[in-house]
């Protein structure tokens, strides 16, 4: 009875005494930890912080004005203008112009790039293609495309990062990257004054720092969620927007597509999306996600090592090695997808990520960016390193052009997966962008004034 | 007893969803026809067995009713159903992606498949409505159609205040000023656009105040740092820029005006910290307390007809200055950041409409009676379909006007009444 009166006490006085939510706080400085580098994409949220694109997603995924405030293409999507928005400046107080920005994208792109030329006329930005570019504005907003300044005005090349974004690159030390806000962002002044992001920190670290309050936002990686909601943490999980997925070699020994479609045949995903990946994300054999395309259920996710075996026709092919990207849990995927081929009579060894280039098979993860399918699939697409262009927005149009790609077996789909942040107490306001990675620039701390 | 009623909760929820995924009779006849031309088209005539799988939000009681309709548009293709053994497959799944539904037939002819789709477009969004004592209705004010097709320039811009003065509208966005005329049938058409030569970058919460000339010739724009004069005169002709309309800004630390009365004369201004985006608590002419920093505040009437100011504290708290004291007012957990005073004549006479408190994807809107220091619910929250922006008191003071931004990011400007039960 006692103890009811005391709790029934307890909850008047926190309905009593709690506070309203109010408008967000200016001010305070927010921690995070990062397992990689905290300027390189896809995890570190840095570049996005410093740095602005022309165009970019909205946390719905849907292309809106960013530098660029409008668009128009012509000539069946062959020449792209887009007009600039007035009044930007970058950090160091030079202004945005066209001339400035075409630099920047020539920097960012030399190769392989959605566009043949780009070209600064007065306050536009024009693109040109001998082929259509029907998804360039999407494109723009990605982050191989963010616009840095290249020359500062005494012609030097910038010692740091030098963007037009919510926040300036103001220190790095020790993988440690500090940034601060940018006064007059043309977005208008962040609500922190100051982003503190550390570098190269392990998950468990992460944690332990969060749990003490020496950090606000800490990662967790998809075969951690289930473990980071066992220890209570508060973690905003995104909807799944990387794929994981083998890339195989056309070259060499898998210039035979038989061989490569064995392969295929031959991968376990319920055995990552089961073991590895502790059943996080969606098991999937399409580019797309089901949730963006709806007809994801027509490529067959199942293992099949007779097909294998059968397609195989008692070749036994010289070894093969297989790259991964970085961190352990991509190393043991890894050596579980060299297990599944070796029971299909392939003999693949697993090589580290430095190897990656050279190997007959590359375990990687790409971005599932924006809420448009077909740009969608072409950012997955040039980031496996095909330059094409997805055209037709209609479903048929779009199945033809994954089930082609698909049907070379030079890339198999293997799990979407999230992305997973814990957050601590004094954030609020914190949301997820399309890619997954947290709205920094649009949070704040609770108690700063 | 207790589970017994949950049971029949439960029921009539699951009832409603159920319902939510119906469609209205006929609305599968088109897309059916669609995928039976493709179908048949891929086919030809002869027989084959179809089967149908549902991966949508469409409710199960309709698959008989889709069949029907493929079986007999296929049938008019010369296409006629067979049993299992037969050598011809038609497999149907009703499908779905996060904002569209499509129909994907996989047609097995041999060891041969191909596929047909039929793209039906988007999930069409489903509202309950709710019924309490007071209710609280809004309408649209201004949608987000005219809102970004009136604009302009950039129209990615927030909306942070909205006045009716004469027979004109006038609208403040982050950079610019929309200013719209009333047609002879009530419509609005875009009088002019005013550019805002801001002084200082807005912050990211952009926040502004605007005051109109009674006649609805002039209006005065307050943004963090900056104030802006519109002024009318009649164009000597019709060439004639922005229609007569033009503006002068200048860098300004002037208090803004937080409460007018009917003739839009200031009752009382305060100073705005535009580097922090909120009010320093000073405000002019004295209330006979010192106010702490806050981010909004409101004239109330009180039941002794004296009146006194509802404050929205930078702290979280909301606060009550009458009678040369400052009190903390109660039971306004559930409170976001806006509110306004509107008098309805339901119950106490006045209510303060409340925003919720920002914790879900969508906000909602509620009436308190304040009778004493605590507010007390006076209605049901009335579901808003995206973030309430910002919120106030329309002229009339019978209204309140609300701007929602909604889950595509385009703002619109809601007005909020009462019905008393």
């Amino acid at each position: 009875m006692l103890r009811r009166f005391a709790i029934s006490v307890l909850l008047v006085l926190v309905c009593v005494c709690a506070p309203a939510r109010t408008r967000p706080h200016y001010g305070g400085s927010l921690r995070v930890e990062v397992a990689g580098d905290p300027w390189q994409g896809p995890d570190g949220p840095a570049r996005r912080l410093v740095l602005d694109g022309l165009t970019a997603l909205d946390a719905n995924g849907i292309v809106s004005p960013s530098l660029a405030v409008e668009w128009q293409s012509d000539s069946g999507d062959h020449r792209w203008q887009f007009r600039l928005r007035q009044g930007v400046h970058f950090h160091d107080g030079s202004p945005l112009n066209s001339a400035a920005v075409v630099m920047a994208l020539n920097t960012a792109c030399s190769t392989n790039c959605p566009w043949t030329a780009v070209r600064a006329v007065g306050s536009a930005v024009i693109f040109t293609s001998d082929s259509p570019m029907p998804n360039l504005p999407a494109l723009l907003g990605s982050d191989a495309y963010l616009i840095a300044l290249t020359r500062t005005a005494d012609g030097q090349t910038p010692a740091n990062p030098i963007g037009t974004g919510p926040f300036q690159f103001t220190g790095s030390n020790n993988g440690t990257l500090t940034l601060t806000a940018n006064e007059s962002c043309w977005q208008g002044r962040p609500f922190f004054d100051e982003i503190v992001i550390a570098g190269n920190r392990p998950i468990r670290e992460q944690w332990l720092d969060l749990s003490v309050g020496r950090t606000d936002i800490a990662e967790v990686p998809p075969q951690e969620l289930r473990q980071a909601q066992q220890q209570h943490l508060a973690v905003l999980v995104s909807p799944p927007v990387e794929l994981l997925l083998l890339e195989v070699s056309d070259a060499g020994t898998l210039t035979n597509a038989v061989l490569r479609a064995a392969i295929a045949q031959a991968v376990d995903r319920g055995a990552l999306f089961n073991v590895i990946f502790q059943k996080q994300g969606e098991i999937t054999a399409s580019l797309l996600p089901q949730s963006l395309s709806g007809y994801a259920f027509l490529f067959p996710a199942d293992r099949d090592v007779n097909k294998a075996n059968e397609l195989r026709g008692g070749l036994t092919p010289p070894a093969l090695t297989l790259a991964a990207d970085g961190d352990p849990t991509m190393q043991l995927a890894a050596q579980r997808i060299a297990l599944n081929l070796r029971e299909a009579g392939f003999n693949v060894q697993v090589a580290n990520a430095h190897n990656a280039a050279h190997a007959d098979l590359a375990l990687r993860k790409l971005p599932l960016e924006g809420a448009d399918p077909a740009a969608a699939l072409e950012t997955l697409l040039r980031g496996a390193g095909e330059n094409v262009a997805v055209e037709g927005r209609n479903p048929n149009a779009l199945f033809r052009a994954e089930h082609d790609v698909l049907d070379l077996h030079t890339i198999v789909p293997l799990l979407d997966l999230p992305r997973a942040w814990a957050i601590g107490s004094r954030v609020r306001d914190l949301k997820l962008r399309a890619d997954g990675t947290p709205d920094l620039a649009s949070a704040s701390l609770e108690g700063t004034q | 007893m207790k589970a017994m009623r949950l049971v029949w909760v439960v029921a009539a929820l699951a009832g409603l969803a159920g319902a939510a995924a119906h469609a209205a009779p006929g609305a599968w006849e088109q897309p059916a026809s669609e995928l039976a031309d493709q179908i048949a088209a891929i086919l030809g005539p002869g027989q084959a067995h179809l089967t149908i799988r549902n991966l949508s939000s469409i409710s199960n009681d309709e698959i008989p009713v889709i069949r029907r309709l493929l079986v007999q548009d296929l049938k008019t293709h010369g296409v006629v159903m067979a049993g299992a053994e037969s050598a011809n497959t038609i497999r149907v799944t009703l499908s779905e992606s996060a904002r569209d539904r499509l129909w994907v037939a996989e047609i097995d002819e041999g060891n041969q498949t191909q596929v047909a789709m039929v793209d039906l477009g988007p999930i069409a969004a489903q509202t309950a409505a709710t019924q309490e004592r007071m209710e609280l209705h809004k309408e649209i004010y201004l949608n987000a159609a005219a809102l970004v097709n009136g604009s302009t320039a950039v129209s990615d811009g927030p909306v942070t205040a909205l006045v009716e003065a004469g027979t004109r509208l006038f609208v403040l966005y982050k950079d610019n000023v929309m200013i719209f005329a009333r047609n002879a049938d009530h419509g609005r058409t875009v009088e002019a656009s005013l550019a805002l030569d801001l002084k200082r970058p807005m912050p990211r919460d952009a926040r502004g105040i605007l005051i109109a000339a009674a006649d609805g010739n002039g209006f005065t724009a307050f943004t963090p740092g900056t104030e802006c004069s519109g002024a009318f005169s009649p164009p000597a002709d019709t060439a004639a820029p922005q229609n007569g309309w033009t503006i002068n800004c200048r860098a300004s630390d002037e208090p803004w005006p937080v409460a007018v009365d009917a003739s839009w004369t200031p009752q009382l201004k305060a100073f705005y910290n535009s580097a922090r985006d909120y009010f320093t608590g000073v405000v002019s002419p004295s209330v006979g307390v010192d106010l702490p920093p806050f981010y909004g505040a409101a004239p109330l009437p009180r039941s002794a007809g004296s009146a006194a100011l509802l404050i929205d504290g930078v702290d979280g708290k909301v606060t009550m200055a009458e009678n040369g004291a400052l009190k903390v007012v109660t039971g306004t957990r559930d409170w976001g950041s806006d509110f306004a005073v509107l008098h309805s004549g339901c119950g106490a006479g006045v209510q303060v409409i409340a925003s919720s408190s920002g914790e879900v994807a969508n906000d909602s809107l509620r009436a308190y009676e304040l009778p004493a220091l605590e507010a007390a619910p006076a209605s049901a929250p009335l579901a808003i379909d995206g973030t309430v922006t910002a919120l106030w008191t329309a002229p009339d003071g019978k209204s309140v006007l609300t701007v929602v931004r909604n889950a595509a990011n385009q703002y619109e400007v809601d007005r909020v009444t009462a019905l008393c039960n």
